[in-house]
């Protein structure tokens, strides 16, 4: 799948596409194929893909199912195809869409379309996403599940009360790349980038918080941390560079790396954004009011330092059938030590990166180291494929149970990380989401579509 | 004890390693259900690693495995072995060492994928040597490519490097790339012999693969791939087990039930590890249970219908074992250092002697550079030469970067002298009869692995080498094969070319086991390729039949 999307932008994208939007003249906007390079690159930044494509599915048919605290959302189907998705859609239709929220037939979007994000976005590049999403996506003739739930109350109309509540972005005005850093970073983060969706709190009624912009949320299972200037509960002590080199690689060394939720924004996204974006971006986030946090009181990236050969050889060899229980130590031992050092230095490159010095596990909330080892890594861009095997219910490598990890998690926050967080295996069974079950091999010839057949259950002897 | 479970499936499946595993997920898949009983554990990874750790014989890749008493395999892959018996002429040379357990042997392997030649099919047609096999490369090739994309092959660019077996595809991966002692061993042989050097092909990744990282090069494939870059058969049972695959460990399968006519199997009948003992029916039979266990239970399966064993009409079963018995050299280079054991342990085959006419009178050959780590070799021979001290640490640090080590893999022939029997005196604790084998090394292979120890002398005069250790005798690769032979002739083989055996339609035999000849090369990625070509002959037969 993964390399599937990598080669779905390389081939829709390409580097001239990308370097090139820059460096054309924006008078030359008319032109229909800058036009479709630039909504290209806007929908790369806008990320639409992260939430209109399902896991297997084709670019932009929709049928993700995103979960809110409410319930499923199920994305919809934003290809030009006039019956199932919008091509039907004039530029005025498309507009409404993607600055209020208003679809076609005048129905509210629910507000996981991040529409007030998008509410920032110039005429001019309205403009040029609507040609590309008209004349550069492929048409798929398929129709995602209708949403079945209330968003708050059960009617949509109960949007237009929430619309009023929450705080649109002004549309920008001009040329988009005309703009000086600052004001471009402003533009990319949130009439584009949307970052605000994820890392800014929202009220109960899902209002984002503004006067908490990127202060650190919830995010199935994951947390979007805290990414604020604040010296000890944001990324203060990370300069311009190590966030561009976070967003256009997903790794910025002894600082953090990117997973989950945050793994596909830099593969779908960032990392497809020309350098003086990500410079513009990087400069806007660390100009935004700090917010200290009350979970968080040292840099997250600050903690630990590398072990000193940790001698735990018993010389005892057991029976294959004993599955003893292992304590903290031997676990990272048998799981951890491989790839990221008996030290938890990682590698000398960083491919894999060490245990201290890392947000992740330093955080004074558990929930991302939880979640890495429950879901692994598996971020494709254009410098690498960084690939860490899941250790939840349906690794191959290996199966973790609930108490295994909380374990494996205490021992890590002791020895690398912020210390004791007295995880517990019901914490961890509660993170432990229901996934479909990855498919297998890929399959050398298409399979034949069955189901399959339950024998008689056995005791297990 | 008799038991009222009722345990039935459509296809019932004796043993759970990559055979199968592979052959219940594409079943399981195609709608139909199916029970594997497996003899030994269930195991997990992250056991095996803290094993091999702790364990101080570390070259002993059965170490780490230590067995149940009701699913014993061999301890060791010494002689003794207190387990798989051998006697006769060569019985050094056939101590095999083999797992059970859930996944199977594969759970230690060195991960070498190779399709066989299609000569390899028909040495008696072209060669008139062994036997023909009852199917051709052509008939395989499909399903090796099914086995290379569910394992997870890599290997070289078929137009830049022809292993001599025709693809319809490339490798799923690209090769792996070489270590600083593979690079200069390749350089050697490229540019001082006649010879031919290739990357050999590995079901290892090269990058992240089906959920599996790329492989960091820790050099201990055998005993334990500690991250899952290699593949193994547990990673088949878990995609049949989430298809809804039955997998029942520790049942140890003693008895193959027959109907009254000796035409159909009805059930196989298993011991728990308390002796308790249960049925399984089904419509089909596939015994996957390794060469050595395949051939022991269908002789301990003799009874009144069948005096000789189950499928044994003509006698076959337990005759014509094989395996790639070659040579094993090691010696101190004194040329540059070489530095080994910095990648998986075999990247790299001189193919020469795969085939040629020759193989009418000796048998082919394949020669391995292992790249494993020698400081166990290099301590062992400084302190043999007195050294103490600082002087002690300076040789081993010498010699264990300019350690080189040899293998082969040689071509034996069926001899149908060459024979597994069931054992009168030793028992396991569950009262079955440990395996013994009868081996005398067939002349095609004596004479094979004297041109091979030709071979090496040139190797160690070209790298200037001294202190050479040659392994004594032979040297057993742990590829046993033949068991239960297959060919056209009910007569003088047990099973056809779909791997049914000749006596009974509906069971059959997925393992090593069948080979008529064993072939060039590693036999894993052939095993995996027949077993997939079981499932679908299975799948035609309950889908369409």
């Amino acid at each position: 799948m993964a390399d599937f999307k990598h080669i779905f932008w390389s081939v829709l994208f390409g580097g001239a596409v990308l370097g090139g939007l820059h460096a054309a003249p924006s008078h030359a906007a008319d032109d229909e194929q800058a036009l479709m390079a630039r909504g290209a690159y806007l929908a790369t930044a806008g990320d639409c893909v992260a939430c209109h494509t399902r896991p297997g599915g084709k670019p932009f048919a929709g049928g993700l199912e995103i979960a809110t605290p409410k319930g499923a959302v199920i994305s919809t189907n934003i290809t030009p195809d006039p019956q199932n998705g919008i091509g039907a859609y004039t530029l005025e239709d498309f507009e409404k869409a993607l600055r209020r929220g208003l679809r076609k037939d005048g129905a509210y979007l629910y507000p996981v379309m991040p529409y007030v994000s998008y509410a920032g976005l110039t005429d001019q590049d309205v403009k040029a996403l609507y040609t590309w999403f008209m004349h550069g996506v492929q048409p798929v003739a398929e129709k995602p599940p209708e949403t079945e739930i209330g968003f708050p109350g059960n009617i949509r109309m109960s949007m237009m009360a929430w619309n009023m509540l929450a705080e649109s972005e002004k549309p920008e005005t001009g040329d988009s790349a005309t703009y000086d850093k600052l004001r471009r970073g402003h533009y990319l983060a949130t009439a584009l980038e949307h970052c605000g969706t994820c890392h800014t709190p929202r009220n109960f009624m899902l209002v984002e918080q503004q006067d908490q912009y990127l202060a650190g949320s919830q995010l199935n299972g994951w947390f979007a941390p805290n990414i604020t200037p604040s010296n000890t509960g944001g990324i203060g002590d990370w300069s311009e560079d190590d966030l561009v080199a976070y967003l256009k690689t997903g790794h910025a060394k002894g600082r953090s790396q990117a997973a989950g939720p945050m793994g596909e924004a830099v593969e779908h996204s960032t990392s497809h954004l020309s350098d003086e974006d990500l410079h513009a971006l990087a400069a806007f986030i660390k100009q935004v009011p700090a917010h200290d946090d009350e979970m968080e009181h040292q840099a997250r990236d600050s903690f630990g330092k590398a072990l000193q050969d940790p001698d735990i050889r018993s010389g005892i060899v057991h029976r294959v059938d004993d599955l003893y229980e292992m304590g903290g130590a031997e676990l990272y031992d048998a799981n951890c030590a491989a790839c990221h050092g008996a030290s938890g230095a990682g590698t000398a490159d960083q491919y894999v990166p060490s245990l201290y010095a890392n947000s992740v596990v330093g955080s004074g909330r558990v929930d991302n180291l939880i979640m890495t080892i429950l879901e692994g890594v598996n971020r494709s861009t254009p410098s690498g494929h960084a690939s860490m095997p899941s250790f939840g219910s349906h690794s191959d490598v290996q199966r973790l149970s609930d108490a295994e990890i909380a374990r494996l998690v205490n021992y890590l926050t002791i020895r690398f990380g912020s210390g004791d967080h007295q995880v517990n295996a019901e914490q961890v069974g509660a993170m432990r989401q229901p996934h479909p079950a990855p498919a297998p091999a890929p399959a050398a010839a298409p399979q034949e579509a069955a189901k399959p057949a339950q024998p008689t259950q056995p005791d297990h002897p | 004890m008799s038991s009222d479970q009722n345990l039935s499936a459509d296809v019932v499946i004796v043993g759970s390693g990559v055979a199968g595993s592979s052959i219940a997920n594409e079943l399981v898949r195609a709608g139909i259900s199916v029970i594997v009983l497996e003899a030994g554990p269930r195991v997990d990874r992250q056991h095996f690693v803290e094993n091999f750790r702790n364990l101080e014989n570390k070259p002993s890749y059965q170490g780490p495995f230590p067995s149940t008493p009701w699913a014993p395999h061999p301890p060791n892959q010494q002689s003794p072995n207190k387990y798989l018996h051998t006697t006769g002429p060569d019985a050094e040379a056939y101590q095999q060492a083999y797992l059970r357990l859930m996944g199977g042997t594969t759970w230690h392997w060195a991960g070498c994928a190779w399709r066989y030649l299609p000569s390899d099919f028909e040495l008696k047609t072209r060669y008139g040597q062994g036997r023909d096999w009852a199917l051709t490369y052509d008939d395989l090739e499909p399903f090796y490519y099914q086995a290379e994309v569910m394992m997870g092959v890599c290997g070289p660019d078929p137009s830049v490097e022809d292993l001599g077996s025709p693809r319809k595809q490339p490798y799923p991966m690209e090769a792996l790339p070489l270590s600083y002692a593979g690079e200069e061993f390749r350089k050697l042989i490229t540019e001082k012999t006649p010879w031919r050097i290739v990357h050999e092909p590995q079901a290892r990744n090269t990058r992240p693969y089906d959920g599996r990282p790329t492989c960091e090069g820790h050099n201990n494939c055998m005993p334990i791939c500690p991250i899952g870059a290699m593949y193994n058969g547990s990673y088949s049972v878990y995609h049949a087990e989430a298809a809804g695959a039955t997998f029942i460990p520790n049942a140890v399968v003693y008895k193959i039930e027959r109907d009254a006519a000796n035409k159909k199997v009805t059930a196989v009948h298993y011991y728990d590890p308390d002796k308790g003992s249960h049925r399984v029916s089904g419509k089909y039979f596939v015994i996957a249970a390794h060469c050595i266990e395949t051939a022991k239970l269908m002789l301990l399966s003799a009874d009144e219908q069948s005096p000789d064993g189950v499928a044994n009409s003509s006698g076959q079963v337990g005759r014509n074992m094989m395996d790639h018995t070659g040579v094993q050299v090691t010696f101190i280079s004194g040329d540059k250092a070489l530095w080994p054991g910095r990648g998986p342990l075999e990247t790299n085959v001189i193919d020469n002697f795969r085939d040629g006419d020759w193989r009418n009178e000796r048998g082919a050959y394949l020669v391995h550079m292992v790249d494993d780590n020698q400081v166990d070799f290099a301590t062992q021979l400084a302190i043999s030469k007195g050294y103490v001290g600082r002087e002690l640490e300076e040789q081993i640090r010498y010699l264990a970067s300019h350690t080189v080590r040899l293998f082969s893999h040689n071509e034996a022939l069926p001899d149908p002298e060459n024979r597994l029997t069931l054992s009168k005196t030793e028992k396991d604790a569950l009262g079955i009869p440990h395996p013994q084998v009868y081996y005398k090394l067939p002349q095609y292979t004596v004479r094979s692995c004297d041109h091979t120890r030709s071979v090496f002398k040139q190797l160690i005069h070209l790298m200037h080498g001294t202190d050479e250790e040659w392994t004594p005798g032979y040297f057993p690769q742990d590829h046993p094969s033949g068991s239960t032979i297959m060919g056209v002739d009910p007569k003088d083989s047990v099973v056809d070319g779909h791997c049914r055996t000749h006596d009974h339609e509906n069971l059959f035999i997925a393992s090593s086991s069948v080979f008529s000849t064993v072939g060039t090369g590693n036999i894993t990625l052939t095993v995996a390729a027949i077993a997939l070509r079981v499932a679908d002959t299975l799948k035609k037969e309950l889908l369409h039949g």
